[in-house]
């Protein structure tokens, strides 16, 4: 009942803000639009979360969302320093929503940007002024009503994020007394805290309950009216740089010098980005291919790499009669993957995926080769390239013969890398290729159910069209929106859904049985490899049965993410399909105006299937 | 005019990398792309033709050719009024994948739809490369089951038209007092003029296309 009340206020609000906002109308209509979906969504999660009351502080739900807010409010940044965004930018330009970003941003930082204080301290009050510019000039409200608004606002979150499932692995650990023990102190102490905070970094001494202590200042800063553009601009990139730097650190706090590495903590910081200088490793980290035990990670790279070596050894052989359809089909694919990238012209890199391709393929006979496969592998090739790159060269990998700058042997190590991490990959989408590919029929359908309940009026026009599902959404879950997107933010993508993916599926299947010895609750090391998944699944059980069930939960997580993702995608551009004909829905689905989405644009739409997929759990119940 | 536009649904099939995208590419936007990225599912275009006072609007799925996606194909033909079956003259074992779809058209699809065999790539074997299938075993093939057959460059562009003109031909087009019209018909695409079929060739149609 609270809940509704608030997100009508939310609504009149956000707007009233739209309207005023000085932006194009359809940006108007795309956001009354949007929240009137959202609303809708909320009336479903304020009467399912009656029947389930929230067991989690409030302090934990801010900490869980507190990284799609950080999108947000780089979104907002960027889209506000640069012309209007090609796409509508949703209900998180009101204003409103942005300050009470900066509150969340002060107040909620125990984890995951925990350094952030000091940056907030001295750089908040430029933000907040500059949110406040357009709050004073669009609405004139007086600060009590905002406060009150903030207030609601943060109490609506709370009640729809208590009541949700996470993907994203915080605090899903939090229940469940892990195996702590001297050995592993400091990681075990990690787990074992509900906040899973930093220990490098994260102050505990936040106060759970938020007082505002901003907004004098945001009405202090009416007057700075007077501050130029430029300086702000400048700041901003000081800010940005900072940040940057300040996320580097996180990164390194949680890998550099530790004995086990906190896969938690690293889902959840990587979920909103990797640096590209650690990329590399933190995918293989999180796509379980290396361990979190940094003492085995060496020698499973040389036994991974020598067995790589191996196998191609065998197809190559004599021993091995050459499967000449599935040769040809690779054959044929490697020179059209990425037409459009130079790195994919070199004949080094074609014999590379030719060989990741054909290995894999006729490894996986069920599955064999499927085209849009040849598109996945190549995120993990270029960014496992860019390990033998320096940071300034980093950027250019894209553009460099790997052979100019690697030996051959080097290079089969980057291909044996592509090649685990590939095959771990897919072995959490199976489904997607064996024959009939059901796994996509499945996520197609999902989709034009999703959208029928948060975008009944565009699901209705598609049906009027006799638009279907299938016809646009199919190379969506083949290639993972690969296609739709440019190289460049689909690997920032990968980072959230690698962050999805589950060790668990992979280390049970393929290196638990040589490498990684069984679990026991005395071991120090099951404290890392605890899955999220744990929370699931009761607590006593750890017969291999449960372990199946986990590895069938989760490897549906990857697969469901993406379909909330798919349908943040397409109602972006709602207002527009509302105005098409069949013809015209189809070719604009099928080449997209992202040619200029930038990591911000990818990130918004991340936040917005986050948030989608934390509204609608009880859509995706019966999707198992 | 409105009433003079007729919609041809026409779809694509054939083994991968065939260039099925790459003649629709040739003849929607008379252009041609060496490595084109391999389509998933299908693809979907439309242009626009004028056949003697008819305006034919060919609504074009392009299938994804490789095995595994074959499943789809019976959602994009089963509404088609027209298929191109295209195959790789260089590529024997196309050309067997080109009977396959021919023969499921036949039972699967509608009664009356105009299949057109394309044996495309053909300026592979003018500038010296093997020729694998010869033109006259498609022509059988043709003749037997009742197609029209062409023999086509999505590269050079050779030929493109003119299977897209042979199908317009070939379909009951709007009241059929025009139709015999246009047997002579200047046949010219109005969307840019991008394309003059009526210029490229009846002739051509008429030479290659199989009469049954």
């Amino acid at each position: 009942m609270g809940v509704r009340s608030n997100s009508s206020e939310m609504y009149q609000r956000e707007q009233s803000g739209s309207l005023n906002n000085g932006g194009s109308s359809h940006r108007n209509n795309s956001s009354t639009n949007l929240v009137t979906s959202l609303m809708k969504s909320w009336r479903i999660s304020s009467s399912s979360s009656t029947s389930s009351p929230p067991q989690q502080s409030s302090r934990d739900s801010l900490i869980s969302i507190d990284g799609n807010f950080e999108a947000m409010a780089k979104q907002q940044t960027s889209a506000k320093r640069s012309s209007p965004s090609p796409y509508s930018p949703m209900r998180y330009t009101s204003p409103g929503l942005s300050n009470s970003t900066s509150n969340l941003g002060s107040g909620g930082t125990s984890s995951s940007d925990a350094p952030r204080p000091s940056l907030i301290t001295t750089t908040h009050r430029h933000s907040s002024t500059n949110h406040h510019h357009h709050h004073r000039r669009n609405e004139n409200t007086g600060g009590k009503k905002v406060s009150k608004y903030f207030k609601d606002l943060d109490e609506d979150w709370s009640a729809v994020i208590d009541d949700y499932n996470m993907p994203i692995p915080v605090i899903s650990n939090g229940g469940i007394a892990s195996p702590a023990t001297p050995k592993v102190g400091r990681s075990s102490s990690i787990t074992s805290t509900p906040t899973s905070s930093t220990t490098a970094v994260a102050p505990e001494n936040v106060n759970p309950t938020f007082s505002y202590p901003q907004l004098p200042q945001l009405k202090r800063s009416i007057s700075s009216d007077l501050r130029s553009q430029l300086e702000m601009e400048n700041e901003r990139d000081a800010q940005e740089l900072n940040a940057i730097m300040q996320r580097i650190a996180k990164f390194d706090a949680i890998l550099k010098n530790k004995h086990i590495i906190n896969q938690q903590e690293l889902r959840q910081i990587s979920w909103n980005g990797v640096p590209k200088s650690h990329r590399a490793t933190v995918w293989k980290l999180l796509i379980g291919y290396l361990p979190a035990n940094t003492k085995r990670q060496a020698l499973l790279l040389q036994r991974k790499r020598r067995e790589y070596r191996d196998g191609l050894q065998h197809i190559f052989s004599t021993k091995h009669s050459r499967d000449v359809p599935t040769w040809h089909q690779i054959e044929i694919d490697v020179p059209r993957t990425n037409p459009h990238i130079a790195l994919y012209q070199f004949d080094s890199t074609q014999t590379s995926l030719q060989r990741i391709l054909y290995l894999w393929a006729i490894r996986h006979p069920a599955s064999g080769y499927v085209q849009g496969i040849n598109d996945l592998v190549t995120p993990f090739y270029q960014t496992f390239l860019t390990e033998y790159l320096s940071a300034s060269q980093m950027d250019d990998v894209e553009n460099l013969d790997p052979k100019s700058y690697i030996t051959d042997e080097q290079l089969k190590d980057v291909e044996a890398d592509t090649f685990w991490c590939l095959t771990k990959l897919l072995e959490q989408i199976t489904d997607n290729y064996i024959h009939g590919q059901p796994g996509i029929l499945k996520q197609v359908k999902n989709l034009g159910q999703l959208v029928k309940r948060i975008d009944q009026d565009l699901y209705k026009h598609f049906q009027n069209e006799h638009v279907e599902f299938i016809q646009f959404a199919f190379r969506w879950m083949n290639c993972l929106l690969m296609r739709e997107f440019q190289m460049g933010t689909v690997i920032r993508m990968w980072d959230t859904y690698l962050s999805e993916t589950s060790p668990e599926t992979t280390s049970s299947a393929a290196i638990s049985s040589d490498l990684v010895p069984p679990h026991t609750p005395t071991e120090p090391k099951s404290a890392t490899f605890q899955s999220p998944a744990q929370d699931f699944t009761s607590p006593t059980s750890a017969s291999s049965s449960a372990k199946e069930e986990i590895s069938k939960m989760r490897q549906s997580s990857l697969n469901e993410f993406h379909v909330f993702v798919c349908a943040a995608f397409l109602i972006k551009w709602s207002d527009q399909l509302m105005n098409m004909d069949f013809q015209e829905i189809i070719t604009f689905l099928q080449n997209p105006p992202t040619k200029t989405w930038q990591e911000t644009d990818i990130e918004m739409l991340l936040s917005e299937a986050y948030i989608w997929q934390s509204l609608y759990k009880d859509a995706t119940s019966h999707w198992q | 005019m409105n009433s003079g536009i007729t919609s041809i649904k026409l779809v694509l099939l054939g083994e991968a990398a065939v260039g099925k995208s790459s003649i629709v590419l040739r003849f929607v936007s008379n252009d041609f792309t060496e490595n084109k990225e391999p389509t998933i599912g299908a693809a979907f275009l439309t242009q626009r033709v004028n056949i003697g006072e008819q305006t034919v609007k060919f609504e074009i799925w392009d299938t994804a050719g490789q095995e595994r996606f074959a499943s789809l194909a019976p959602m994009y033909y089963r509404n088609a009024q027209a298929a191109l079956v295209v195959y790789d003259i260089t590529k024997p074992q196309s050309f067997i994948k080109a009977r396959h779809w021919v023969k499921e058209l036949h039972e699967q699809a509608s009664k009356g739809i105009i299949i057109a065999l394309v044996g495309n790539k053909v300026d592979i074997v003018s500038s010296g490369g093997e020729r694998k299938v010869a033109r006259e075993e498609a022509e059988k093939l043709a003749e037997e089951e009742g197609l029209l057959f062409f023999e086509t460059s999505a590269k050079t562009g050779e030929n493109v038209n003119e299977v897209f003109l042979g199908i317009g031909e070939k379909i009951p087009l709007g009241r059929p007092d025009e139709q015999s019209g246009l047997q002579n018909g200047g046949v010219r695409i109005t969307d840019d003029q991008r394309i003059d079929l009526a210029s490229t060739g009846s002739g051509a149609v008429a030479a290659s296309g199989c009469n049954c």
